[in-house]
């Protein structure tokens, strides 16, 4: 099973991997949106985690991620509002930003336990709920009490003033998801249905 | 990697000319020696000082740094009302300036190493993995093409937003993120044509058409389910 | 099959394309030995899929397909470092953040020591008017600049062909004269599938499809006066 293999990744993974790093930055920059009349203003940014989830699965999802986090962490403003630098590591919001890497593998495992399975809506719903929201809260409560030294218990407390937000972008990438599955399928093919082969080396290597 | 996407300051400081390695395994400890012991006046206080220092000899002057302060200013806030409700007021502010601290001298690092450096030396730290089978320079790779990316994510982005507008549909953040993330997805793919025709292996079992099931057959790796 | 082709021709031999259980190609058979050759046809014809046949992005469902007596397929890393590619859209080509970055990266499996890269790399970006822009981000070229860019990073590998699928469609007119410039003073093979007929006329000879099926190859004149009179 590919899922088990990280590091047997095709040409079109890596290139998914950085796009998908990018897509997250890109809609970081997009800004915040208002949903319903302004009462629940979000960014698009852990939207995109839940799609890298859902779309590329466990291993890439959290490979992308992580590429994301690097290039932040070496000085690049690709976090929301320009946010960006080794400094953000340090700050309240850093356990959620891991929990990006962990939350992207935990929906991609959920939402499609086998690679080219075609997403089911129920199914990519509980992962991002469970993933997106579940996981990534799982360790941004923890690292936030720990930074802000406010108890774990107020601390969680504090944080459900998001949870209403991301429950809504749950919502939107499962219809996120639904659709590019019919607008684009060999998202879900991993590769496209005309095939980049190699040369067939490593068999000549084994086989010699 | 210069321009809009960075947050490197351009300058000829020692700080500037330090190797990228040195600086992050300064940040590495200085973060340390910040946020683990309990937050005490003296030692926050030293460390404010030494902060203020490096920053002048970065020749970023003390502008820049109160420009690092009011950039992370609302994180403070809203860090700073939570701790109000639950925590002593004295505790409260010292823990929130020794966040303030960390956030400062991380930054000082961005501010004066570049990012293409700071990269390198990944690669460089990573070298040891290579014997571990990892191809480091991959890892290169992906990060070069995640930065060339951005921009063209970004107007994909606006090109999906001004096509939704110019239909005049709302149907808000699904009608614009689908055709965002398509186009995406096919960037991702012609991209990955591109670098199979620059002589890039892909090290993926090659998916064969029929009429090659020789090719399959003597694959080292099992076929794909 | 013509046997008189000189050892670095290309020889298509009844090769079909399916795709999704759909014919793209219907047996082509062709021996390509011209320094320049025009591939044009109606869009849909084939033409980027016989492109694709040569480096091995596209695999022949049967038939064969040699490059210089190699197999695009089998091997597929000998066949690429023989043959670059230019594609449409440049956005896709350009894999680097910055120019010469770019540029270089088509040489990191060279084994080149980095003196002899940023030389190499500076010297094709100079004979393309591009040395001034080296260290910038790629983003910032135009079009144009983009496509010569791309061009560039295809040829610093020094290949022996070059395949080209419609490098011209996105630019306006100055830069299209300068990439069809640039590709018709190649000293390498150069194929080249367009709808810019006036590119297609600069060729020594061309190929015409229609409707998956090669159906004339010769004078890039006569065969662009045929396409336009019968397919148009
Ligand atoms: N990925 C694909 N999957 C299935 N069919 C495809 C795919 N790509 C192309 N086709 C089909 O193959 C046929 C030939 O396509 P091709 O791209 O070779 O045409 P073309 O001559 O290059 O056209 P154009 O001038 O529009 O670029 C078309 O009918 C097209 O619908
Ligand atoms: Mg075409």
């Amino acid at each position: 099973m590919s899922e088990s293999r990280p590091f047997s990744l095709s040409l079109s993974d890596l290139t998914r991997i950085a796009v998908f790093a990018a897509l997250v930055a890109a809609l970081g920059l997009a800004g915040a949106i208002s949903l319903f009349g302004n009462a629940v203003p979000i960014t698009l940014q852990t939207l995109g985690v839940m799609l890298a989830g859902t779309i590329l699965g466990a291993w890439r999802g959290a490979i992308s991620m992580t590429v994301l986090l690097v290039l932040v962490a070496v000085g690049l403003p690709l976090l929301s509002g320009g946010r960006g630098g080794f400094g953000v590591f340090l700050g309240p919001s850093a356990g959620y930003l891991l929990g990006w890497v962990a939350g992207a593998a935990v929906i991609g495992l959920l939402a499609a336990p086998r690679r080219g399975a075609r997403p089911r809506p129920w199914r990519v719903l509980v992962a991002c709920l469970v993933g997106g929201i579940g996981v990534v809260y799982l360790i941004g409560v923890p690292v936030q009490s720990l930074v802000t030294g406010v108890p774990l218990g107020e601390t969680a407390l504090l944080s459900l003033v998001f949870v209403p937000g991301d429950i809504v972008k749950a919502v939107l990438a499962t219809l996120i998801t639904v659709a590019v599955a019919k607008a684009y399928p060999a998202a879900f093919g991993g590769r496209r249905a005309a095939t980049t082969p190699s040369e067939p080396t490593t068999a000549s290597k084994t086989t010699a | 990697m210069a321009g809009p996407l960075s947050l490197y300051v351009p300058g000829t400081s020692p700080l500037h000319r330090l190797p990228a390695s040195v600086k992050l395994l300064g940040l590495l400890i200085g973060g340390l020696v910040i946020t683990v012991p309990r937050p005490e006046p003296l030692l926050l206080g030293v460390a404010a000082a030494v902060l203020v220092a490096l920053y002048l000899v970065a020749g970023l002057g003390l502008t820049e740094l109160a420009r690092q302060v009011w950039a992370v200013r609302w994180i403070i806030v809203v860090v700073l009302v939570g701790q109000l409700l639950f925590l002593p007021w004295h505790v409260a502010a010292l823990t929130s300036i020794r966040m303030l601290l960390a956030i400062l001298l991380a930054a000082l690092v961005t501010l004066t190493t570049r990012a293409s450096d700071i990269l390198e030396a990944i690669e460089r730290g990573l070298g040891p993995l290579r014997r571990l089978g990892v191809r480091t320079e991959r890892i290169a790779l992906v990060l070069g093409m995640a930065i060339r990316a951005v921009p063209i994510v970004i107007d994909l982005a606006s090109e999906a937003r001004d096509s939704q507008r110019a239909r005049g549909v709302g149907g808000g953040p699904t009608a614009m993120v689908v055709p965002l993330l398509v186009g995406a997805l096919r960037h991702a793919d012609d991209v990955a044509d591109a670098l199979a025709a620059r002589g890039m292996d892909d090290d993926e079992e090659p998916v064969m058409l029929e009429g090659s099931e020789r090719l399959r057959g003597a694959s080292r790796r099992p076929p794909r389910r | 099959m013509t046997p008189a082709a000189t050892p670095s021709a290309i020889v298509v031999d009844a090769v079909s394309v399916e795709r999704n259980g759909v014919r793209v190609l219907e047996s082509v058979t062709t021996t390509i030995d011209a320094h320049r050759v025009a591939v044009i046809g109606a869009n849909g014809s084939g033409k980027s899929t016989f492109a694709r046949l040569l480096n091995g992005l596209i695999v022949p469902s049967s038939g064969s397909v040699r490059v210089a007596g190699l197999d695009p397929v089998r091997q597929a890393r000998k066949v690429r470092e023989l043959v670059a590619f230019l594609f449409t859209n440049p956005e896709s080509q350009i894999i680097m953040p910055t120019v010469a970055e770019d540029v270089a990266f088509s040489l990191r499996a060279s084994g080149l020591p980095r003196e002899e890269v940023s030389r190499r790399v500076i010297g094709i970006l100079r004979h393309y008017g591009l040395d001034d822009l080296a260290d910038r981000p790629a983003h910032e070229l135009s079009g144009g600049q983009k496509q010569l860019l791309a061009l560039c990073s295809g040829l610093v590998r020094e290949p022996g062909i070059l395949v080209a699928d419609e490098p011209t469609t996105l630019l306006d007119a100055a830069n299209t004269r300068r990439v069809s410039d640039a590709l018709i003073a190649l000293p390498q093979r150069l194929i080249v599938v367009t709808h810019d007929l006036a590119l297609a006329a600069r060729c020594d000879t061309a190929l015409l499809f229609d409707r998956g099926r090669l159906i004339a190859q010769g004078d890039p004149g006569e065969l662009i006066a045929r396409y336009e009179r019968e397919l148009c």
